[in-house]
């Protein structure tokens, strides 16, 4: 019994953190502080998830936790994306929620409560517990994004998303259904093995299963179901935005490899020429063209990064589909069961990772560029900022060239390793690779301009000059962030054996290396966070330069 | 490792600090005390220490500039000018580094043989022994290094990414190593020319082009697709920001222009990469399904035609965008005008020459039918761009467009002799790349000295400046010589090699005498658009009276052009010095590319050819190149060609003969 407590550890961590910091807000007064005992209760369940990863047990028993939620390296790599996303986010949000006077307490129990759905998601194996955290997941996300309750736009871009939630809920529900009915069966081993014996009614297995892509599709905003994400990305705070952006498609990501690979991952279901696959296919193209070209006429760099990150959506739908036809050649005709440690999987799973930490610098420089009274959403506000403060234009230069693709970065590795595993698998998914590195080279078009912006740009006379918050907690998070996108940019070697052991259980690999990146990453963190809070009185300086070059301008 | 950081310490880090102490010391004697002070640091440590070790001497190259871009992060921003002198400082000395490279060439060319040297004259022996063996030491002693070799020289091999089977392998030949001594002599030149020009950000500008030496040698060097390949993406950042920050009016556009067209050609070579390294993974002959990026092995991967065709053109749009070839060069001038005097002169000089060696090293090599199949076409646009860049600079009125679009012209020649795959061709293709990286360095540095007078570029603005600035008069019309193709200056060797090797060209089919008539012709034009543009800045009376009081060329604008006018007469009187070192490797490179050419076209399947797979048990050994080549030539020689009615067959065939006959094998 105290094992099953075990292996579920780091769900556990994670929802009584979520009840202790209700108690906990209501007693304080400096709510900043609890941006980092979130931060710390998301890394323990992240150092459990590691320790199960190295330590735990190789095989669980069937029962309760066996039907309904798995135990696997799938779910622990996940946990650590999740856990460090939202960890990193929460950080974002101890700066922006006090600079931008919103500090409740509430957002932070909200980003716990979505994390344990969201760890819960990567964990679900049964039809049932997929829907509930699911729904857990996303009703966290609906509140946040509807956080700052005085914005319209906040507003707006809230009940767009919940609406267009709801009906997605309702249309994998349905799907849900139409499943049970076609196998009678919740478990996703049972149901596939149910289509083995070829019980189930070919049509309503069909039609499920579009409905089920439609509903997943559209929580990771891939195009034609992305209309909701500009609008809810731009109007929700911006540390909830990295949030949804980075945590929600990850965790999404990862039910949907259970589902289509397992579930359907029946031969007559899943092929080359029909079945999911090219279904999947197709919606990487789409949103890949799309989300690139739509990024491409935004004038809002928030709501850029909003369709960049469907246009990475895009990637990773390549990259699922590059597994199954990897999967598919090396197994013939077996069942998908283990799909887990192939070239694709890990390629797609790396790119979760890389494009997590890429996103967070993107959307953590955002926030930091930003200060009371003026928050920075457009290209303007970037204007000659990185003239101004050369601290500032670094981690956001970095985390816009590693979401380019651009090497030596996480995200070029990341992408590297997707078209790697589309060329590989050949066939007509070597077009969809070219398509996709030429729209990445379009992408990298917009990415270009905020760089422009940031370094070769000055503001436009009588504009606001967009003055950088001082935050020590934004700028441990963009250092934690920064180190990993050159880390796992420069020497991926470690990052890439860990996606690939995800499969099995054992292999040669030792937690050290990880636990060293952490540890590292979380002093260097420590040691800039703390010198930008000490070095306060210059930052004075410059903020009073700044505001002396804003009058001469404006007296010019 | 421990070898590289112990080169870079003892060598070109002493020579930087005592540099900068004497140039601190004493601050008036300017840049001809550095030059002294580095000079005698260099004979210091020669007595000390003598030569670094030949091994890792690569990867100090390449190590040197990326740590000199660490430390200029770090230095105080309060120092402004200081910043400069220190990255220039760096360069230089990371350019005395790179001159150990020139060990074997000086023994080629003083000490052969013992005899040879015993009947040289005494001057030389006394240069030989007491100035170029103390400081060459091991480069110039060790048998095993030099150019006369084919292979690759100074080889380093160390795993990156042990489970895609990337590597860290760099290494250079007769082909690369005037490119790498163009990078590193062309790279302190062009910072120290917007010494007076740029003076904000100063300490970004020096970071800049330092990290930009990292990414240019890198891609000369590397022998590793992967490897290469990041290289070349890496150079892209620093010249993007030199042009957008530091650039003109339109700067934002140029550098983003510039940024979009390299990205687009170079992501769909990592595409290109990635399927050719596959087929070489799924290669029948590869059951162990072995993973390799490494060019040596891979150049070994015979792919069918058609897929050739497809992957050679992706890998030659990254190279002729970056060349760049006609219909690809409209950012050519864009970057130009807009980029700062430095960023220009590194960007002709260095950067595009990138494109023609990617394709002598990559595409040609990899791709070796499609590479032949369609040389006559590509052969055309060459001309196309000989002619129409020529055209388009005649009607110029701003001088940096003008030398923009003659960088059109003249490379277009550097492809055609590429494309000749002639002996002649292709050494007049790769000296012309260095004659025009000296050549069009020096208009572009000799154009911002009179902008940074005049602020203006515009030929109708100028005009009798031979009376105001004689000394500048003279250098830029021995400059514009060398450009047009004077006999004497640099620029006549290479294109005159390029045209002879065109003319009889066996890849051109029937049409090499027309591809030659039409090539030459670019020539003639170069001699009207330079002389018309010398014309009106240069003679008739002074029309403007701004240009009454110009100021003739500085101290330090003297010695920054004074390398670059002594090698354009070197090369032109003594073509043989840089000649003789790429000889082998372009014997060699042609040779391979002939007979798989030849298997290429007389069998279409996917396969290694012999020599291609690690051996069992020896991993880092390849098997010796010419051997398996020399037997699938014969092979493919003796085999009858199945289309012998094919004009092309036909002239593969011959091709096969005479390489047979000079082998000394009979059909």
């Amino acid at each position: 019994m105290t094992d099953t407590w075990m292996l579920v550890g780091p769900l556990l961590v994670v929802v009584a953190g979520g009840l202790v910091m209700m108690l906990v807000d209501a007693f304080t007064k400096e709510k900043a502080e609890l941006a980092l005992v979130t931060t710390v209760i998301l890394g323990g369940a992240g150092a459990l998830s590691l320790g199960l990863w190295f330590g735990g047990p190789e095989t669980v028993q069937p029962g309760l936790i066996g039907s309904f939620l798995a135990y696997d390296r799938l779910a622990h790599f996940l946990d650590l994306v999740i856990c460090g996303g939202a960890g990193l986010a929460s950080l974002l949000a101890g700066g922006y929620l006090r600079e931008h006077r919103i500090e409740r307490g509430e957002f932070y129990v909200m980003l716990l409560f979505s994390a344990f759905g969201a760890m819960a998601l990567v964990r679900a194996v049964n039809l049932l517990s997929i829907f509930v955290a699911l729904e857990t997941l996303s009703l966290g996300v609906y509140g946040l994004v509807a956080f700052r309750r005085a914005s319209p736009r906040a507003a707006e871009g809230a009940l767009k998303y919940f609406l267009l939630g709801s009906f997605a809920s309702a249309v994998l529900l349905f799907g849900m259904a139409l499943l049970y009915g076609a196998t009678g069966q919740t478990g996703l081993g049972a149901i596939a093995a149910a289509i083995a014996e070829g019980n189930a009614a070919p049509t309503l297995l069909i039609l499920s299963m579009l409905l089920l892509l439609v509903g997943l599709g559209f929580k990771v905003s891939a195009v034609p179901f992305h209309a909701w994400a500009p609008d809810a990305y731009e109007g929700a705070v911006t540390p909830a935005t990295t949030y949804m952006a980075v945590v929600v498609k990850a965790a999404v990501f990862g039910v949907m490899i259970r589902i289509f690979f397992v579930g359907f991952g029946d031969p007559e279901l899943a092929n080359t020429d029909t079945g999911w696959p090219p279904a999947i296919a197709g919606l990487a193209a789409v949103t890949l063209v799309f989300g690139n070209l739509a990024a491409l006429v935004q004038k809002s760099v928030k709501r850029m990064l909003a369709y960049s990150s469907i246009s990475h959506a895009g990637f990773v739908l390549l990259g699922l589909v590059a597994a199954f036809e990897l999967r598919s050649e090396a197994a013939g005709d077996e069942p998908l069961h283990t799909v887990m440690g192939d070239e694709g999987m890990s390629a797609v799973l790396y790119y979760l990772a890389a494009y997590t930490v890429s996103n967070v610098l993107a959307f953590g420089s955002l926030v930091l560029v930003g200060s009371y009274g003026r928050e920075a959403v457009s290209y303007q506000d970037l204007a000659g900022v990185a003239r101004r403060h050369p601290w500032v234009g670094v981690p956001f230069a970095l985390g816009v060239l590693s979401l380019m693709g651009f090497p030596p970065t996480a995200g070029f590795f990341a992408k590297y390793y997707v078209i790697l595993a589309a060329v590989e698998s050949g066939g007509s998914l070597v077009w969809l690779a070219v398509l996709a590195v030429v729209f990445s080279a379009i992408g990298a078009f917009y990415y270009l301009r905020v760089l422009v912006f940031l370094f070769m740009k000055q503001p436009e006379e009588g504009a606001p000059i967009a003055i950088p918050m001082r935050s020590g907690y934004v700028v441990a998070a963009l250092t934690g962030a920064s180190y990993f996108v050159i880390r796992m940019g420069v020497t991926p070697e470690y990052y890439l054996s860990l996606v690939s052991q995800v499969g099995e259980y054992g292999g040669e690999l030792s937690a050290t290396t990880f636990l060293w990146d952490a540890g590292l990453a979380v002093v260097a963190s420590g040691i800039v966070a703390a010198l930008s809070t000490l070095t306060t009185g210059k930052a004075d300086e410059a903020e009073a330069a700044d505001e002396a070059e804003a009058s001469e301008k404006a007296a010019a | 490792m421990t070898d590289v950081l112990t080169t870079l310490l003892v060598w070109p880090l002493p020579w930087v600090l005592l540099t900068l102490f004497v140039g601190r010391l004493f601050p008036k004697v300017g840049p001809l005390g550095h030059v002294f002070a580095m000079g005698g640091a260099v004979v210091l440590s020669t007595v000390f220490f003598g030569a670094p070790d030949p091994d890792g001497i690569l990867s100090a190259l390449l190590a040197w500039p990326a740590l000199g871009a660490i430390i200029a992060l770090f230095l105080p921003r309060q120092w402004g000018g200081g910043v400069r002198t220190y990255a220039s400082v760096w360069l230089w000395a990371g350019f005395v580094l790179s001159l150990y490279l020139l060990g074997p060439v000086v023994r080629e060319a003083l000490a052969p043989t013992p005899e040879a040297f015993a009947e040289a004259s005494p001057i030389a022996r006394f240069f030989y022994s007491h100035v170029a063996l103390p400081f060459f030491g091991e480069f110039a002693t060790d048998p095993s290094f030099g150019f006369a070799q084919a292979g690759y020289q100074l080889v380093e091999d160390t795993p990156w990414i042990e489970s895609f089977g990337i590597h860290y392998k760099v290494g250079i030949d007769g082909i690369s190593l005037w490119l790498i001594l163009l990078t590193t002599l062309l790279t302190p030149l062009a910072l120290d020319v917007s010494w007076n020009s740029v003076n904000t950000k100063v300490k970004e500008f020096a970071f800049a082009f330092l990290l930009l030496e990292v990414g240019m040698l890198g891609a000369f060097v590397a022998l590793d697709l992967f490897l290469f390949y990041v290289f070349w993406e890496l150079m892209l950042v620093p010249m993007y920001l030199i042009i957008g920050v530091w650039g003109g009016k339109d700067r934002v556009y140029a550098a983003v222009k510039f940024f979009i067209y390299t990205m687009i050609g170079s992501l769909l070579m990592l595409v290109a990469i990635l399927y050719v390294v596959m087929q070489y993974r799924y290669a029948p002959e590869n059951a162990a399904e072995v993973i390799t990026f490494d060019l040596e092995r891979i150049s070994f991967l015979m792919l069918p035609r058609t897929e050739q065709l497809v992957l050679f053109f992706a890998f030659a749009l990254a190279f002729a965008i970056k060349v760049p070839m006609f219909p690809f060069h409209t950012w050519l001038p864009d970057a130009h005008v807009q980029a700062p005097t430095g960023g220009s002169v590194i960007l002709a000089a260095v950067l595009l020459k990138l494109g023609g060696y990617g394709f002598i090293r990559f595409a040609m090599p990899l791709f070796p039918w499609a590479s032949r199949y369609v040389a006559p076409s590509l052969a055309v646009f060459a001309i196309i761009g000989i002619i129409y860049g020529a055209y388009c600079a005649w009607v110029q009125r701003d001088v940096k467009k003008l030398v923009a679009y003659s960088s059109v012209s003249h490379l277009g020649f550097v492809m055609l002799g590429l494309f000749s795959m002639t002996e002649g061709g292709v050494s007049g293709g790769i000296l012309q790349m260095v004659s025009h990286g000296i050549s069009t360095g020096a208009l572009f540095i000799l154009v911002g000295v009179v902008y940074d007078r005049r602020h203006t570029r515009d030929l109708a603005d100028f005009g009798g400046l031979a009376k105001v600035m004689p000394a500048y008069a003279t250098l830029f019309v021995i400059v514009a010589m060398s450009s047009v193709g004077l006999p004497g200056t640099n620029g006549f060797v290479g294109e005159f090699m390029v045209l002879s090797g065109t003319f009889v060209s066996q890849t051109f089919n029937v049409y090499q005498k027309v591809f030659t008539l039409f090539a030459a012709t670019g020539v003639i034009l170069a001699a009207i658009y330079m002389l018309h543009a010398v014309l009106k800045t240069f003679w008739g009376p002074v029309t403007h009276e701004e240009n009454e009081k110009l100021e003739d060329l500085s101290g330090r604008e003297k010695w920054i052009l004074a390398p670059l006018i002594v090698l354009i007469f070197w090369i032109g009187v003594v073509p043989g010095f840089f000649l003789n070192p790429m000889e082998a490797s372009v014997e060699r490179f042609m040779s391979t590319w002939n007979a798989r050419a030849i298997v290429a076209f007389q069998d279409d399947r996917l396969r290694i050819l012999p020599g291609g797979l690690p051996e069992e048990g020896e991993e880092a050994e390849p098997a010796p190149a010419d051997e398996a080549e020399e037997q699938e030539e014969a092979e493919a020689a003796r085999a009858p060609a199945d289309g012998e009615s094919d004009p092309h067959a036909a002239n593969l065939a011959r091709d096969a003969d005479g390489r047979l006959a000079r082998l000394g094998g009979t059909r």
